[in-house]
């Protein structure tokens, strides 16, 4: 059963007496590449912990393919994919070693072979090399392919082209763009917004602890025409060049 | 069979980078030596029959220093990289990384007491270690290992991510473990005294561990992310923003 469309309802968290969300509502469907942006504090890593089930909500409602959940099973987690803001990749083991154990964890036989992923990431040369040994980026790119190897429905990407270099980051939105088109969902954050502006078709603004704001991109229209507009429903330092 | 399988998968992945860097099996093992000599040079002089009372308490006391610096590295492991989050976020049966990291503390418990246990016997000979039977000597180091480590495990995860855990795991850690460490200790006792009852006490240390690892796996998942949605945030993995 798919886990498409993804509905969160009235979703609320607090860390002590700070409210991080105050009721978010938000909708996903298959082959919809949704950007969340918010400043730094704004509850998008929090928002993305209660989606992948590492925290609870305090209240609210998570519906996945139609099934309220009330915790995020293996049946769900077998279906979607997380790429966290750090890599979160064993240092010692090798990149090959790193996404291999993730696939025999889930006992899933996948198209892809982990090295062919890896190398199609552009890693072919240092796949056996420990993980400890690589740049940022690189460990990025690993962490990357252990997210796109079991074909998720759902792809959750938390800053996802930091430490990317341009040529990954041009990668990795042709990688994104691939997902959406066999029929995956792909919510991701960033605080790039010519990044947001030429990858996503919708972007949620997340502020105050609700969604404040969605834009969606026209067909036809421009990612420099997008970019501004997202630059003018936002403000504040953490966004790189927000002002249109 | 996905449970036992990701068991193994996650034991099997701590070993294989426990033999890449050998820090854990290297620290405790050292640690466990300095300690039997330790225990050796300020306790060599004690009589026969003081020394038959005293052996229980190094062994199990052994067993709870290292025990603690074996879960702080199992999990500070998974911490250092935020490894933890990743395997949470995965399709993995949470009660498998329990499992897994109970299997890896025993198994180091136990390397580590296959040190102790004779070094103790060869250092105060007149407590009887070499004596005793050793199918129940083996018994119930392995049950007061598991028992330690069921209690351990769970409460090491819970903390995990925590500021402070370390102060907070043996602040939390020793006074939780005392019941099972006194059950081993009494029943050393008793198998060093070569008591008619040790089997039967034998028989209610397994009764122990089961009740505790059941306890443990019953709670893994709740003290790991939340029992619900009222859940403490605070008992939850960290997140930034």
């Amino acid at each position: 059963m798919s886990i498409l469309p993804v509905r969160l309802r009235d979703i609320r968290c607090r860390f002590g007496r700070k409210a991080v969300l105050r009721g978010v509502e938000l909708e996903l469907g298959p082959g919809e590449l949704v950007g969340l942006l918010g400043q730094n504090g704004a509850g998008k890593t929090t928002l993305f912990s209660i989606l992948v089930g590492l925290l609870q909500p305090d209240a609210g409602e998570r519906e996945f393919g139609g099934r309220s959940v009330r915790d995020i099973d293996i049946e769900v987690r077998a279906r979607l994919a997380w790429l966290a803001h750090d890599p979160q990749l064993y240092p010692l083991l090798s990149a090959r070693e790193n996404v291999e154990l993730y696939v025999d964890l889930a006992g899933a036989s996948p198209r892809e072979q982990p090295s062919a992923i890896l190398a199609r990431l552009g890693l072919a040369e240092v796949i056996e090399r420990p993980v400890a040994t690589f740049s940022r980026g690189m460990a990025q790119r690993v962490a990357l392919a252990r997210a796109l190897i079991l074909e998720p429905e759902l792809l959750i990407l938390d800053e996802p082209f930091t430490a990317l270099d341009r040529q990954g980051r041009s990668l990795l939105a042709g990688l994104l763009r691939s997902e959406t088109a066999r029929g995956a969902a792909v919510l991701l954050s960033s605080h790039d917004l010519d990044v947001v502006a030429s990858t996503v078709d919708r972007a949620l603004v997340l502020d105050g602890g609700v969604i404040a704001q969605t834009l969606t991109r026209a067909d036809d229209e421009e990612p420099s025409s997008f970019r501004h507009r997202l630059a003018s429903g936002l403000s504040g330092p953490s966004f790189e060049g927000s002002r249109p | 069979m996905r449970l036992w399988r990701q068991t193994w998968l996650l034991a099997r992945n701590d070993l294989r980078q426990e033999a890449r860097q050998l820090e854990l099996v290297m620290t405790a093992g050292f640690f466990t030596l300095v300690m039997v000599v330790l225990f050796a040079v300020a306790f060599f002089s004690l009589d026969d029959d003081a020394q038959a009372k005293a052996v229980p308490g190094m062994l199990w006391l052994g067993v709870a220093f290292v025990g603690a610096l074996t879960l702080t590295r199992v999990f500070g492991r998974e911490r250092e990289a935020n490894t933890f989050n990743a395997l949470l976020a995965a399709p993995v049966d949470r009660l498998a990384i329990y499992l897994s990291k109970l299997v890896v503390t025993v198994l180091v418990l136990a390397l580590c007491s296959a040190l102790m246990v004779p070094g103790l016997g060869s250092v105060f000979p007149a407590a009887g270690i070499f004596d005793a039977d050793p199918v129940a000597l083996v018994s119930l180091v392995l049950l007061g290992c598991i028992g330690y480590a069921a209690v351990g495990t769970l409460f090491a995860a819970g903390l995990a991510s925590a500021a402070g855990k370390n102060v907070l795991l043996s602040v939390i850690l020793y006074p939780l473990t005392t019941p099972v460490l006194l059950f081993a200790l009494v029943a050393t006792q008793r198998l060093l005294e070569g008591h008619a009852e040790l089997w039967s006490v034998l028989a209610q240390m397994l009764a122990l561990d089961v009740a505790l690892v059941g306890v443990g796996a019953w709670l893994f998942e709740s003290v790991l992310v939340g029992a619900g949605p009222r859940a403490n945030p605070a008992r939850s993995p960290r997140v930034s923003s």
